[in-house]
């Protein structure tokens, strides 16, 4: 054995017990409960959007490009999304608004008022795209639950270098 | 091998079907046939009769207000939305797509799996066979995935996995993740596109709610010493003590009701779109999630079991080394120590004291020792695959340390 090096696992012989007559249980391995968390995209991908309010006033002159939205593209925009619950009521005499529902529960709304419908689909493919949470700057370019392959650097391990 | 053929079993599943026409049934649900799907069932007499004195109508608007009527008496009739609703419901429709589900399977089906034993009590509405199949075939993909991809885990450890991946905790997350929406009180008017079930009353103890149905000999006495072998026998998937169904009318957490919707789904999918397609969805869904077994470990003695771990292996007794430090008079000092058995290192750990070093060596020499991968493991039901390769035998380890006595 090295200096320095001790056994693993060994009882000491110690004087006042007996070792032959005391049992020594095992624990067995206890586990930990936990869920596994989810990686949306890893396997299969839900949209976060699932449900689109589009809301207008069939008087108020700011809704001109909403009502040509609802009435030419959206039909198209529903049948290419059709993971998109999509409602259309009318809120007269104020503004018309999208409002995008999602999975976590939180809401986003978009004011369209005087938007032509070009506009108007941008602003819908805005919220079809977010996932409800509030909007952050990512600064790195990789974000992963799993542990890094090379590990952390550890000035314990490798040769001594001169400076 | 040959795929079965599910076509056949999915039709008979969704035929229309009429109630058993026992007396009990004809005597609640006299006023007209339930259905389980929109295909036009075969006409009774006195539904034909029914027809014909509506058309004695002449009057549109009075016909209108009349089916209206008529609608609103038929969907309060029954517990659960009629099938017809199905058709007609966008949250149905766009969960249908969310989950990119096969086209095979109909929203009738999806609208079953959403209502629960304890919103519609009628077998035949209710997501109960669904999800008793999709229970199984969880059970079992978890099972022979995590056995076959680590052969030598512990099987607390492995209960802990189970759990993990298809516990009550999990799949109602999941069912969360798929932005299910509970509907506030189940009923026949409610959208099909929400869960529906009962609630349990505020205040009751969920212990309570559903008895105790183990086999294991004096079930009840909690603080008696249970072998974790014997879990594998007496108690379910995940070494818990296996719970019978809730009595009628008390209800079932959202926790209980949303893993049942999720199971349901599986079962569902099996049935209608056969096994890849089931199997695809699972591994999509539920094997894609992440978890990271070696953080599922509580070991309370490493050194000592990596030792007698050694000595049921034959290898030579492990030592541990101190393989560099710094610090050793300062407050703040830094060991790595190696656990070697002979030439060969097991392990490796750092800490601020020798025992913590020591200790942390032992650990990760177990975990690597437990967390061993075959390369390419495969599973038994990859051999329902059409053209598998044959069949070689999976390695399946000694197991972990069990408990002896007289160490």
């Amino acid at each position: 054995m090295f200096p320095g090096s001790f056994p693993v696992g060994v009882r000491k012989p110690c004087k006042w017990v007996n070792l032959k007559n005391t049992s020594i249980t095992t624990m067995p391995v206890k586990a930990i409960k936990t869920i596994s968390s989810a990686r949306n995209g890893v396997g299969a991908f839900i949209l976060q959007c699932k449900r689109l309010d589009f809301h207008y006033c069939n008087f108020g002159g700011s809704s001109r490009g909403m009502l040509s939205f609802l009435t030419k593209d959206l039909a198209a925009f529903a049948r290419e999304h059709p993971q998109i619950e999509i409602r259309v009521s009318p809120r007269p005499a104020k503004h018309p608004v999208i409002k995008g529902h999602y999975i976590n529960g939180h809401e986003k709304a978009i004011c369209v008022r005087n938007l032509e419908p070009s506009e108007i689909m941008k602003k819908t493919n805005i919220l079809k795209e977010a996932n409800g949470e509030k909007l952050k700057r990512t600064k790195k370019p990789v974000t992963s639950l799993n542990e890094s392959v090379r590990g952390i650097w550890s000035p314990y391990h490798g040769d001594l270098r001169g400076v | 091998m040959k795929r079965l053929q599910l076509q056949r079993w999915s039709s008979t599943a969704l035929s229309p079907r009429v109630r058993t026409n026992n007396r009990l049934h004809q005597q609640l649900y006299s006023t007209g046939l339930r259905l389980q799907s929109t295909v036009s069932p075969l006409q009774s007499e006195s539904a034909i009769s029914e027809n014909v004195e509506d058309a004695s109508f002449q009057n549109p608007d009075a016909m209108r207000h009349i089916r209206r009527a008529h609608k609103r008496k038929t969907q309060l009739q029954y517990p659960s939305p009629p099938v017809e609703a199905a058709t007609q419901s966008a949250k149905l429709a766009a969960l249908h797509a969310r989950l990119y589900l096969p086209s095979r399977l109909p929203l009738q089906t999806l609208a079953r799996t959403l209502v629960d034993a304890s919103a519609d009590s009628n077998v035949d509405f209710n997501n109960e066979s669904l999800a008793t199949l999709g229970h199984d075939l969880l059970a079992n993909y978890t099972s022979e995935h995590l056995i076959c991809t680590y052969p030598r885990l512990p099987l607390s450890v492995t209960f802990a996995a189970m759990y993990a991946y298809v516990g009550p905790k999990t799949l109602a997350a999941i069912s969360k993740e798929w932005g299910i929406d509970n509907a506030t009180v189940p009923g026949g008017e409610v959208d099909p596109g929400f869960l529906q079930f009962q609630r349990v009353a505020p205040g009751t103890a969920v212990e309570d709610i559903s008895q105790l149905k183990s086999a294991r000999p004096y079930a009840d006495q909690k603080n008696w010493r249970m072998t974790v072998s014997s879990k594998i026998f007496y108690d379910d998937e995940f070494g818990d003590a296996i719970k019978g169904s809730v009595a009628l009318g008390q209800g079932v957490t959202d926790e209980t009701a949303r893993a049942t919707f999720v199971r349901a789904v599986l079962g569902a999918i099996y049935l209608h779109a056969g096994r890849p397609a089931a199997k695809r969805f699972f591994e999509q869904h539920i094997l894609s999630r992440h978890l990271n077994i070696s953080e599922l470990f509580n070991f309370s003695q490493p050194a000592r079991d990596l030792a007698r771990l050694c000595a049921r292996e034959n290898f030579e007794a492990p030592v541990a080394k101190i393989v560099s430090e710094t610090g050793r008079k300062s407050r703040s000092p830094v060991f790595v120590v190696g656990i070697f058995s002979g030439q060969d290192k097991l392990g490796e750990g750092s800490g601020s004291s020798l025992m913590e070093a020591r200790e942390r060596a032992a650990l990760s020499a177990l975990k690597g020792w437990y967390l061993y991968t075959p390369i390419n493991p495969r599973v038994p039901s990859s051999m329902e695959e059409e053209g598998a390769a044959p069949w070689k035998p999976a390695h399946i380890d000694l197991g972990e340390l069990l408990p002896t006595e007289d160490g």
